[in-house]
């Protein structure tokens, strides 16, 4: 490619500050500023005890004794890392820079979302007496499910977005997304904790589901909320 | 002069001067990137206060210690496509004679801190931006911030909200079709100064 000469373009003349801006510059008061970790904490902490609370309400599935211990243990971790991942890449910028990690962000949601469902259909554990199987002829009943992960979803992207308020000119989609499939992991977390329907369509296109749907449901939502 | 951190974190402490100072340093370069964007000054004039007045609104989204600059560059972008969108089209065109006369004279305006840089040929610099305005949207924003604003294609991707991977294409897109529009315009070469790039 042949270099192109552009012209060297001085910066602007700026004009005065505005009377708005000098009326609002004359009432001037200290504000808290934004402390990522701090809010990743805040959220996760927040966000643990209302899904620990919805379990007290919803009560512990009742195969659970029958279950193998390290697979039980071993999702239960899956789920926790898919709900702080997500969410330390939403609130928590790189080093010296305010705009979340876009990419990492988005990479998140997509290993999620295709994560959870695949892990959910390849690999679901049953008791033979305790759990109970749904398949393809009961599947609809699962809205139950759907609906408990959602509202699991709802504390963390509803206190990630308070959080996020103004600080997404840009990019706020996936950052939202991000939120979402994070709160949408809390919500599979509860789920696996919660449910003894243990066949592979629930487990994974149900449980799993909440992930995506809870991410698509947040980049639409949220980034009004953000933006202001 | 104090740099863009500091003032942004006594500005968040309560600091109107440490505002004033910040946007003495910062709103020259951001109206010249919002003239190049919307293509008129008066425009680009209110798209600066409106940026700011969004910056002091959100001030406590701040992160101490974190450049606020492409941030600031964010919301000036957002405000920008905003606007665009609300008069449904992307580039505010200039009529004939309407504004020309006073913008030719704006892009040559000194900033406090740049009496000494040489001037472009106006020629050139018209013909400039009559080819940027052509291009789209997200190609003329990637060719104006790493090709005239001189910020790194990892800045300019921060700025827009895209990957640096996005943003190479965006430039390299719009640069070509700028080297074929003022190819085609052929402005003589010998009036050619400034910033190659």
């Amino acid at each position: 490619m042949s270099e192109l000469d552009l012209p060297a373009m001085p910066p602007e003349n700026a004009p005065p500050l505005s009377a708005a801006m000098e009326a609002e510059l004359g009432k001037l008061a200290p504000v808290r500023t934004r402390r990522p970790l701090y809010q990743l904490a805040v959220l996760a902490g927040v966000s643990l005890i209302y899904g620990a609370s919805l379990l007290v309400f919803l009560t512990m599935r009742e195969d659970l004794e029958d279950l193998p211990m390290f697979w039980l243990a071993a999702v239960a971790i899956g789920w926790l890392f898919g709900f702080l991942v997500p969410c330390y890449f939403a609130l928590v910028p790189r080093e010296g820079t305010m705009t979340p990690r876009l990419r990492l962000a988005a990479a998140a949601v997509v290993v999620a979302s295709i994560g959870f469902v695949t892990l959910g259909l390849l690999i679901h554990p049953m008791s033979p007496t305790l759990s109970t199987t749904y398949g393809w002829e009961r599947f609809g009943r699962g809205h139950t499910c759907l609906e408990i992960g959602l509202a699991s979803a709802l504390v963390p992207v509803v206190v990630g977005a308070l959080f996020l308020r103004g600080a997404l000119p840009v990019g706020s989609r996936w950052v939202a997304a991000a939120l979402g499939a994070g709160g949408g992991c809390l919500g599979g977390l509860v789920l696996h904790l919660h449910c003894s329907v243990a066949d592979g369509m629930h487990v994974g296109l149900v449980h799993g589901g909440v992930v995506v749907l809870s991410a698509l449901l947040s980049a639409a939502i949220v980034p009004r909320a953000t933006d202001r | 002069m104090a740099d863009a951190k500091e003032l942004m974190g006594r500005y968040c402490d309560g600091d109107a001067s440490a505002f004033r100072e910040l946007y003495a340093l910062v709103a020259p370069r951001l109206l010249g990137y919002l003239v190049k964007m919307a293509r008129h000054r008066a425009v680009a004039e209110d798209l600066l206060q409106q940026t700011f007045m969004k910056v002091h609104r959100a001030r406590s989204a701040y992160v101490r210690g974190a450049d606020p600059v492409p941030w600031i560059y964010s919301i000036a972008h957002r405000t920008f496509l905003d606007e665009a969108r609300r008069q449904q089209r992307a580039v505010v065109r200039v009529g004939e004679g309407d504004e020309l006369p006073e913008q030719q004279a704006d892009l040559h305006g000194e900033a406090a801190d740049r009496r000494d840089e040489p001037r472009a040929d106006p020629e050139l610099v018209k013909a400039t931006l009559d080819a940027l305005a052509e291009l789209p949207d997200q190609q003329r924003e990637a060719v104006v911030l790493t090709k005239l604003d001189g910020k790194s294609v990892a800045e300019a991707a921060e700025i827009a909200g895209t990957t640096v991977g996005a943003m190479k294409v965006r430039a390299h897109r719009g640069y070509e079709a700028l080297r074929k529009l003022l190819g085609r315009r052929a402005p003589d070469p010998a009036k050619a100064t400034g910033g190659s790039k």
